[in-house]
């Protein structure tokens, strides 16, 4: 019976083990199947991987040769072109009419830009401002600060170049050195009726011509707890005198001349906005210039002279989309105040005098101005100006960019314009300029300002009124 | 008299009205976006885009702030018209 028992338990047993080998080499083949299946998978992840890298690496030289492209571009052009067709007609102070109409002129203007390091870049402009169907060398043009600034030849002028250095940064008093050409042309408000953004460091109505010169910026924001606020102290050459017949001048270094100075200027320029309120700028300066050379072009140094000094003081505010109106405004007062030496220049006088005239001579000036837009994305504008000179006003507009200098005006001096805007790089104006002159040499640093009357004839004849009705184009990209 | 007090109510609500520039500048902080990192036509496509405004998390921020934050963005883009001024 024992052995019944025993016999029928190993057999179940034996049973019992045959089963779970069974199980076991079923599980261990579906794994297998599994892992090959995985193996499969990951085979063509690999592949795909692979794939990728290889997409991934060709993205990446084709990046690199864009960066490098991007990269050996070391200097950026951008274009500004105006084209302006003039009528004049003058009106004398004898009472006779002069119409000079259909005038065209073009200028070029190639601006650079370049980002030396990350404290350091560089901005030039190259122009060309000429007349239709004219290549003559215009005598003005001979003049430092109206190279590329009045209509002339159709040569290349470097209107500006200068070096931003940048230093301080990330600090409480960030800082920064404009060394070059400065960019004080164009300046506020100008912008406006170009319908661009702020194009220039100085107030219009005080400078506006090219100039060589260092500036020393402070960002002056976190001190003042007042966004855009920047302190800024220069030094320029106002006329460097050179004597041709000797071929020296003390523009030149190492050299002297005993006889006639240099005119150095130097101002101080506050830059800041009205506290919380949207896209506006408050300027004050005061400028000093010295040993004003009575004609720099004049090359007979016993002719020429320097004839006295000047103050200029300034101040402007002006609003981009006052309050969200679509309505831009500016005003600006400028103050001038001449010291003539008592030197005089040929038969003209000295500086805003007559011979041996050393009095003081203080003037002013105010030009303000409003530009409103409407329509569809504010594709029209429509703008007004005035400014209003007195006795004896002087500024630094020689080189303005309206061949009549309109902010020099000793008289006052109306202007309105309609704009039509083409698109985000350019627009079309429409405008009409109405100037009355009531003293004599607006804008001229010699002789004797007088009040300008009938009786004003022949070779004393001058300009009582000027009118204009203009069309240009502006192009910026 | 009367005018001085319209012009005194108009001052003090000046910052009330029209906010200034650099509550757009730290939205555009918050959002990690650079406006100098674009091109106009770039920020413009971005603007069209649900996606990629989605990307940037434009799409979480008012009507008006996006109005607000586009034209910041398009006016400072790399090839944008940027103002010449000595120093800045």
């Amino acid at each position: 019976m024992k052995k019944y028992i025993l016999f029928f338990f190993f057999s179940v047993a034996i049973l019992h083990s045959n089963d779970t080998k069974n199980t076991e080499q079923t599980t261990i083949q579906d794994l297998v199947k599994e892992i090959n299946i995985l193996k499969k998978e990951v085979k063509t992840l690999k592949i795909t991987q692979e794939n990728n890298l290889n997409e991934i690496e060709e993205i990446s030289d084709f990046t690199e040769s864009i960066e490098a492209n991007s990269l050996k571009d070391k200097i950026n052009f951008s274009l500004g072109f105006k084209t302006n067709l003039d009528n004049f007609s003058k009106k004398y102070a004898d009472g006779t009419k002069v119409q000079n109409s259909n005038i065209w002129s073009n200028k070029l203007m190639l601006n650079m830009k370049a980002d030396i390091s990350e404290n350091m870049n560089f901005y030039g402009r190259l122009s060309m401002y000429k007349y239709w169907g004219s290549s003559i060398i215009h005598p003005y043009t001979y003049y430092d600060n109206m190279q590329g600034r009045v209509p002339s030849d159709s040569a290349m002028y470097i209107e500006r170049a200068y070096i931003n250095w940048f230093f301080n940064k990330g600090t409480y008093l960030p800082m920064a050195l404009t060394i070059g050409r400065q960019p004080s042309s164009d300046g506020p408000s100008n912008q406006f009726k170009d319908n661009t953004s702020r194009k220039g460091t100085y107030s219009a109505l005080l400078y506006d011509g090219a100039a060589d010169g260092i500036v020393l910026t402070t960002n002056i924001s976190k001190l003042i707890h007042n966004e855009k606020s920047y302190l800024r102290i220069g030094y320029s050459k106002g006329f460097g005198y050179s004597e041709t017949a000797q071929d020296i001048g003390n523009a030149f270094v190492g050299a002297s001349n005993n006889d006639i100075k240099d005119t150095n200027v130097v101002g101080i320029f506050l830059d800041t906005t009205v506290p919380n309120v949207k896209n506006t700028l408050v300027q004050i300066s005061y400028s000093h210039m010295d040993d004003i050379v009575a004609n720099p072009l004049e090359n007979n140094s016993s002719r020429n002279t320097n004839i006295g000094s000047l103050d200029l003081y300034g101040a402007m505010f002006e609003a981009t989309n006052f309050l969200n109106t679509h309505l831009d405004l500016f005003a600006q007062l400028g103050l001038s105040i001449a010291h003539p030496n008592g030197n005089s220049y040929a038969n003209y006088g000295g500086l805003l005098s007559a011979p041996n005239d050393t009095s003081d001579k203080k003037a002013y000036s105010l030009w303000v101005g409003t530009r409103y837009g409407f329509g569809e994305k504010q594709k029209y504008k429509i703008g007004f100006e005035y400014n209003h000179g007195s006795k004896n006003w002087i500024n630094l507009t020689q080189g303005s960019f309206d061949i009549y200098n309109k902010l020099a005006t000793r008289g006052s001096a109306y202007e309105t314009y309609l704009m039509y805007v083409i698109n985000r790089h350019s627009n079309i104006r429409l405008g009409y300029v109405n100037i009355n002159y009531d003293y004599t040499r607006s804008g001229w640093f010699v002789g004797e300002s007088k009040k300008i009357t009938s009786t004003m004839i022949g070779s004393d004849r001058v300009v009582e009124n000027l009118q204009s009705i203009y069309l240009k184009m502006n192009v910026h990209f | 008299m009367q005018e001085m007090k319209k012009i005194i109510l108009l001052f003090i609500f000046i910052p009330f009205l029209n906010a200034s520039d650099s509550n757009v500048i730290a939205l555009a902080q918050s959002l990690n976006l650079s406006a100098g990192s674009k091109a106009i036509v770039q920020w413009e496509r971005v603007f069209k885009s649900k996606k990629k405004m989605k990307r940037y998390k434009i799409n979480t921020l008012s009507p008006i702030e996006k109005i607000e934050l586009e034209e910041y963005l398009i006016e400072h883009a790399i090839d944008s018209d940027q103002p010449t001024i000595a120093g800045v």
